[in-house]
This record gives C-alpha cells, sequence and structure tokens, in this order.
C-alpha cells in the first residue's frame, strides 16, 4: 500500500463552554486518504464534519490526537514549514460569498495563493492565473471584476481555482455545492471530477448530501455526534451499510425519481446536545436496535468486510438489521 | 405514491395570469423595473399536495406572498387574479390569509417570536383570527401540537423558541398552521436547513394533515427528491413564469419544457448518464427579459421562433409545458 498523504489518528477538539460544561465536538476520530482519492464525510449537523475539516488544515489546533500530512505531523511542524505546507493542502469553504475578499478583483484573489507560495514573477503568475481560470471554466472578462458582480456557482469555482492553484496533493471541500443552485451545482461537481482526474489530487468531501457524496467518493466516512460510526467503499456503503445509523441516513434521502422505492426508517427523537453526548453507545437513545449493553459500553471500531468498519455492539451478533417500515398509502 | 389528480374537483386557489414587478430606484436615480412575476397560472386541488419547484429567484416565494397579500411596495401586482374557493382574493385586506390559508415559513426559528413562549403564539394566532376564550384557544393549541406529533405538548406549550430544536420549532410552526383550521397550507421549503432524518418525519406530518384532514398543501421547494415523493403535481418555475405543470409521474417520466429536462437531469444521479449539457449560466436578468422564451439563451433548442412568446402546450392529460417545441414538434 502506498503511504497515505493523510493519516489521522484518535483526533479530537473538545470546547469548554458555560457551566463547566465540555462540547466534544470531535472525539477518537481516526482515518486515512491515498494518494488520489476522494474520500466523503457524512453526517447531520452538529455531527463533527466541519471541524474533522478544520482539524486536518490546522485551521484549529486538536485537543488530543495526531494529523500526518504526507509523513509530517502538522502540530509539532514549525511555523514556516507549516505555511509551506500549506499549499499542497487547500481548503475549498461553504460559502462562497463570505470567502472571498469583496475589495478584491477574483484576478486577484486568484494571484494572491501564487504570490505567497509560488515562484513566479508577475508575468508568470498572471499566465497561471489566465490557465486556472480556464481550468475551471470562468470567463477571462471576470478577472476584472469583483466578487459581488459574480454568480454564486462562478465564485465557488474561484475558491476551487484558489485551492488547486499550487498543484497541491489534498483538498478539503467543505459543503462545496450546498448553497448552488442544482442545475449550477452539477456543473461544479463535473469540474470537481475533471481536476481530479486531470492533477491525480486528492478529496476530502464534506456532505450531508449523500446524493452527491455517492458520486463523487470513493470511500465516505460516516460521523454521528463526534465519532465516525462506520467507514465503507463507498458502494459498500450504498448497498449494504451496516450500522443504524447509517441505514436510516441513507434511507432518509429522497432520490429525484418518483418511482424509486423508499426503504423507510424513521428515528424516534432528535439529535442530542454535544453538551450532552448519551454513554456508552452515543447513537443508543435513537437506535431502533439498541439493547441494554449499548447504554453503557462505547462500541469500537470493528473490520466486519474489505475495508469495511463499523463500530456498533449489535452489529457483531447480527442484530443491527432494522425493520422496513412500509411508506404512506396513496390517495384513495 | 403519486396519483393523477382528478381535475373534475374545483381548484381550491386558482391564480390566473399574475404578473409582480419591482420598481426600484438605483444610486444613478434612474427607476429600473424588475419583472418577477410574468403570468404565473397555477391552481391547488383539495386532497392534493401540489409543488412548486425552481431555483433561486423564479419567483416561488413571490407567488405565495402575493397570495398571502404580503407584498409590499415597491412590488405592485400590475396584472391578474387569484381566488380561493371562488371568491376573489383582495391583496390588499389579505382577507385569506391566518385563517383560510396558512403558510409554513422557511426558517422555523427566525419566524417564532423570541420573546414570545411557544404556546403564546398559538394563542394569539388563534384569537387574531377568530372569537375564541383564550382557555379555550390554549386547548386547541395544545391539540395542535399533538397532532403535529410533538411528544411532550405540554412542555412545548411553556418553551420559549430558544428552547427547542429547528426540527421542533418547525413542528410547532405547523401546529400554529392549522390551529386556525386553514383549508389550505402553503409550506415554503418547509425542511431547508432541518437534518435528512428530521425532514422525512416533518414531511410525513404535513402530507398526513392532507390527507386526515382533506387539506391542500402547496410545496415550495427546490429539491426534486420531495418533489417526488410527497407531491401528487408539480409546477415549474422559471423567471416568473410556470414553464411546465402536471402530475408528478407525468413531469418526471416524460419532462416537455427543455428546462425540465435540464433540472431532472443535474441530479447528481442522473448527471453522468445525460450527455446533454444542462443550460448552464446564471437565471437571466429580471431587469432586462428577452420577449419571447426567458429560457432561449440557455435552451440547447432555441430557435427563431422562441423570440416569440412561447404558447401553452398540452403535452398529456393534466400535463402542459410552455414551449414552442412541447407539442412533438421539431
Amino acid at each position: 500500500m502506498t503511504a497515505p498523504v493523510l493519516d489521522v489518528q484518535g483526533l479530537a477538539k473538545h470546547y469548554p463552554v458555560a457551566g463547566g460544561r465540555i462540547v466534544r465536538a470531535v472525539d477518537d476520530v481516526s482515518f486515512h486518504i491515498a494518494p488520489g482519492e476522494s474520500v466523503g464525510l457524512v453526517g447531520e449537523s452538529g455531527s463533527g464534519k466541519t471541524t474533522v475539516g478544520l482539524l486536518v488544515t490546522r485551521l484549529v489546533e486538536a485537543t488530543h490526537g495526531v494529523v500526518r500530512f504526507e509523513g509530517q505531523s502538522l502540530a509539532t511542524l514549525p511555523p514556516a514549514a507549516l505555511r509551506a505546507l500549506r499549499a499542497r493542502l487547500q481548503i475549498v469553504f461553504q460559502n462562497p460569498w463570505g470567502a472571498l475578499n469583496p475589495r478584491m478583483t477574483i484576478g486577484r484573489a486568484l494571484e494572491e495563493p501564487l504570490v505567497l507560495h509560488a515562484r513566479l514573477d508577475p508575468p508568470g503568475r498572471a499566465k497561471r492565473v489566465r490557465e486556472l481560470a480556464d481550468q475551471v471554466q470562468l470567463p477571462i472578462a471576470s478577472l476584472d471584476r469583483y466578487p459581488h458582480e459574480l454568480s454564486g456557482g462562478q465564485l465557488q469555482r474561484v475558491g476551487i481555482a484558489r485551492a488547486i492553484a499550487n498543484r497541491p496533493a489534498l483538498v478539503v471541500l467543505d459543503e462545496p455545492t450546498s448553497s448552488l443552485d442544482l442545475s449550477v451545482r452539477a456543473g461544479v461537481l463535473r469540474l470537481l471530477a475533471d481536476i481530479r482526474r486531470e492533477t491525480g489530487l486528492a478529496m476530502l468531501f464534506i456532505s450531508h448530501d449523500l446524493e452527491t457524496v455517492s458520486q463523487v467518493t470513493d470511500r465516505v466516512l460516516v460521523m454521528y455526534l463526534g465519532r465516525i460510526v462506520e467507514a465503507a467503499p463507498t458502494r459498500t456503503l450504498f448497498a449494504s451499510a451496516a450500522h443504524p445509523y447509517a441505514q436510516v441516513l441513507l434511507s432518509a434521502s429522497l432520490p429525484p425519481d418518483p418511482e424509486a422505492r423508499l426503504a423507510r426508517h424513521v428515528l424516534t427523537g432528535e439529535i442530542p446536545s454535544p453538551t450532552a453526548i448519551p454513554a456508552g453507545c452515543a447513537f443508543h437513545t435513537r437506535c431502533p436496535v439498541a439493547v441494554a449493553t449499548c447504554h453503557a459500553t462505547v462500541p469500537v471500531r470493528e473490520t466486519i468486510g474489505a475495508d469495511h468498519e463499523v463500530a456498533c455492539l449489535r452489529v457483531a451478533n447480527g442484530g443491527h438489521r432494522l425493520a422496513v417500515r412500509s411508506p404512506s398509502p396513496p390517495l384513495p | 405514491m403519486t396519483i393523477d389528480t382528478p381535475a373534475r374537483v374545483a381548484p381550491l386557489l386558482a391564480i390566473e395570469n399574475l404578473h409582480v414587478e419591482f420598481a426600484l430606484r438605483g444610486l444613478d436615480n434612474r427607476v429600473r423595473v424588475a419583472r418577477a412575476l410574468n403570468g404565473v397560472s397555477l391552481s391547488v386541488r383539495p386532497g392534493e399536495v401540489a409543488g412548486l419547484v425552481g431555483e433561486t429567484g423564479a419567483g416561488k416565494s413571490l407567488t405565495a406572498l402575493a397570495v398571502l397579500g404580503l407584498l409590499r411596495a415597491p412590488a405592485r401586482i400590475t396584472a391578474g387574479t387569484m381566488h380561493f374557493a371562488g371568491t376573489p382574493i383582495d391583496p390588499a385586506r389579505a382577507n385569506v390569509r391566518g385563517r383560510d390559508i396558512a403558510l409554513v415559513p422557511q426558517s422555523p426559528h427566525t419566524s417564532l417570536d423570541p420573546l414570545c413562549r411557544i404556546g403564546d403564539q398559538l394563542v394569539r394566532m388563534q384569537r387574531e383570527h377568530q372569537r375564541i376564550t383564550a382557555d379555550e384557544a390554549r386547548r386547541r393549541a395544545r391539540d395542535a401540537l399533538a397532532e403535529v406529533r410533538i411528544p411532550d405538548p405540554d412542555r412545548i406549550l411553556r418553551a420559549w423558541p430558544h428552547e427547542v430544536s429547528g426540527g421542533m420549532a418547525q413542528r410547532a410552526l405547523i401546529a400554529m398552521a392549522i390551529v386556525n383550521q386553514p383549508r389550505l397550507i402553503i409550506a415554503d421549503e418547509p425542511t431547508t436547513g432541518l437534518d435528512v432524518t428530521v425532514q422525512a418525519d416533518v414531511l410525513d406530518t404535513l402530507r398526513a394533515l392532507v390527507r386526515t384532514r382533506g387539506l391542500a398543501l402547496l410545496v415550495i421547494t427546490h429539491d426534486l427528491g420531495i418533489v417526488a415523493h410527497y407531491c401528487d403535481h408539480v409546477s415549474v418555475m422559471f423567471a416568473g413564469r410556470i414553464v411546465e405543470q402536471g402530475s408528478v409521474r407525468a413531469v418526471f417520466a416524460q419532462p416537455a419544457h427543455p428546462y425540465t429536462r435540464a433540472l431532472i437531469g443535474a441530479t447528481p444521479k442522473r448527471m453522468h448518464q445525460s450527455a446533454a449539457t444542462v443550460g448552464a449560466g446564471a437565471p437571466p436578468d429580471l431587469y432586462a427579459l428577452p420577449a419571447g422564451c426567458a429560457y432561449r439563451d440557455r435552451c440547447p433548442r432555441a430557435a427563431p421562433r422562441c423570440e416569440q412568446d412561447p404558447p401553452d402546450v398540452p403535452v398529456g392529460p393534466l400535463h402542459s409545458a410552455q414551449c414552442h417545441f412541447a407539442g412533438g414538434d421539431t
């Protein structure tokens, strides 16, 4: 096996909040990304997805755990080395309107990462800016414009172009398409697929949209309340998710096809507050197949198939399959 | 799960040829007119879940605001009629809002009054629209919360909005919408911002109300998955017009307007199958809408005759599209 581009072991982020309580935003998260691999990170709001993205780019300091990028531990790197490394470890944020300086032209915004990291003279940078604009299918005329003059889809293309400007090895994409309209979203996803094919970069694709994740990733990590509950190749997960939460999450997505059959599982209650994560398996308060031991024992991730790991006490004894609820009857 | 709606039932809500404009004075002191709705015709029948789908700026929410009498200057209705159960809707008097037609707004937390307990808001909602004692209103408020499957209605009655989750707040708003026994509920993006595992429960609750109470429900959404699985009928909006409408099954099986085809083709699952490029690009500039079909700049089939207003072409039972080529004519 080739050395992973990103290797994360036992990552945790705890925030103290008023009243002496602690928000365990991320707890005991371990995973790796191979060069050129696209890994999805899915979960509901509050599950810790975005925090993982910020931790692996060291935009937020971890409480525990180790993040190794191309073999180097991010936490112990001196500032100068970390700055240099950032050229190869990039992030694209969810909200393209908030991610760009409103007083900088698009051309200047694209040039900025080159000024910081590339050894290019001004004509060389100008050439590379035009190449980037071309690569993300931005009209050359937009280089002289300001962010407010561009549409959301165009701004997200600018964000992607900035991220790939210095030919990174890994890009973290935090919900890159969730603020975009459907027809625009398709174009951005296609662009990401093209860039991956051309440059061989690896991606950590953070999203709550399972339809999208199923199309752009090789492997998926499912998070619930700060922990990874299941990790599997995308195809395996969508065909036979093992963790009860993953099964529920998959069944809740609505394919845009009225003829598609839905296997509906409905959860009782809502996601607990991260300041009061239930003891034992964090999912036991909503889990349809929880048993007494789930209230006390934190499940560890166990391998159940090729590259397929699950943290569930019920999976071991085969009692995790959920009964399918029939869809509501049609109009009389 | 979707069926063809019988056309024989008289519509509860009927919008005909509605036009809405915004006249805005720019920094250069010139007045520019944005033509936001350009002849919307839409009807919703009792017992039906109707979907109104389209992208940002298409005019979906604006249509709802017009029906509810919530348009304010600089928005202006310049043409068209709206009827509720055969009676004209007076947009200036808002004679249907809150009583016959209720709104479930998009963002639950910003729609609740943060300084008022949820129970008190439900009581206020009733006493605004009918003569009822506070005790009776409170009893009905509790029943409404129970009907939308809130597990502990007495606690929620006393709760402040900040104390409840987004899913719970949205359910409280649905309770507020049904508490005056309306005949039509307009739900504007009712589950955007909710988690998927909660989304299904909220949508199930809304649809159960339609089925058990015989209400009509108009769901405004950009999510074709919701349309596919929760709606009986769908209207597709583009640049202030309904460019296609029909039963959900017919529209998804045989979309007749190029924009509908692009929308359905743009969903991730079908993205790789369809070689045809989605009519990419920004939505048209409402300040400078071209004559004729507004979609023609993005349309792969655009032809000279698209500079003429497209006719509303029937393409199947209860299924029509506003496109010169919709009739199968090539």
